[in-house]
């Protein structure tokens, strides 16, 4: 079995991004701090949110309560990754 | 042209399930288990692809339904996790399976079947599954100013049937799955998405269908899929 490779939390935030939305590599690739996410894109509807918090506990090893989760957190691609980097270092 | 599955079934518990089947007699012969609740709905048709891509190799796939779900005629909210256990041991005495090939949470129902060669894609754990599912609530609840959090619904669940993104789970169901973890057998293949970055025996080209908010279809993970359980099969 080939052993578990360790992905930065931006790396992990842009694989599951991808995964959720069905979008290439280099679709996600031009995701920058500032692109704008809940709202913006229709693919990510509650259901899908709950699917991205569940992907990024399970990838990076870390676990999400239910009030860290707010409407800010999905505001923008940097937010999100801003937490990721947060909650890994918990 | 590949012919379409045909409409078979297995006897559970004095009631006939519907289990799509080979069109044809065939030789090597393998059993679908499909995902638990939505994941199942939005890899159904991805599934499909997969029993014909296996057809067109001379392997005939069988995807049965789980008990509650799909064209069963059993209420959900009665079904327990144990009765999947023994519907999908049922499912394969009847049709002759050693080789089974689950699919994400799919795989909690056939961990009793350690005599079996198991194919496993993406396994999730009962727990995982049931998170995303009460996130979900969480966040209909909120939308409708109810103030409910993970911790609330789970000690609801416990007491009385609990409706999860349009699924009613009985309390047995509910506590099963959130203790069900990933099994392991004597004889499995880990197979993920080349975008996983978890362990495995083998990677596939594809996407990763039960996260995204609509089923959809991928023709050429279904073939990739085949090919892939064909070669196993066939060792």
């Amino acid at each position: 079995m080939q052993n578990e490779v360790d992905l930065t939390p931006e790396a992990a935030v842009r694989a599951v991004m991808r995964d959720i939305l069905g979008l290439s590599a280099e679709q996600v690739s031009e995701f920058t701090a500032d692109t704008e996410l809940f709202g913006a894109l229709p693919e990510l509807d509650s259901m899908a949110v709950a699917g991205l918090l569940t992907e990024l506990e399970d990838r990076l090893d870390i676990v999400i309560d239910d009030d860290e989760v707010d409407g800010e957190l999905f505001e923008t691609f940097g937010n999100l990754v801003a937490f990721a980097e947060m909650k890994v270092t918990e | 042209m590949t012919p379409a599955p045909a409409f078979g079934t297995y006897e559970f518990a004095g009631r006939k399930e519907l289990c799509l089947c080979p069109s044809t007699p065939l030789a090597h012969r393998v059993m679908l288990v499909p995902p638990l609740f939505d994941e199942m709905n939005r890899m159904r048709r991805m599934l499909v692809g997969v029993l014909e891509a296996l057809e067109g190799l001379s392997v005939g796939g069988f995807l049965p339904d789980l008990p509650g779900t799909n064209e069963s005629q059993v209420a959900l909210d009665r079904v327990t996790l144990s009765d999947w256990q023994d519907a999908m041991a049922a499912c394969a005495r009847q049709h002759g399976i050693s080789h089974i090939a689950s699919f994400r949470g799919g795989v909690l129902t056939v961990s009793g079947l350690n005599a079996a060669n198991h194919w496993i894609f993406t396994p999730a754990k009962g727990a995982a599954i049931l998170r995303t599912m009460l996130r979900t609530k969480v966040a209909a609840d909120r939308e409708s100013g109810l103030n409910t959090s993970i911790a609330d619904l789970t000690i609801r669940a416990g007491k009385a049937p609990l409706e999860l993104a349009g699924n009613i789970i009985g309390s047995e169901l509910f506590a099963q799955l959130d203790a069900a973890d990933i099994p392991t057998f004597e004889s499995q293949n880990v197979v993920r998405l080349e975008s996983d970055n978890k362990p495995s025996d083998r990677q596939i080209t594809g996407s990763a269908l039960w996260l995204r908010a609509e089923p959809d279809d991928d023709p050429a993970m279904s073939l990739a899929i085949g090919r892939d359980i064909a070669e196993w099969v066939k060792q």
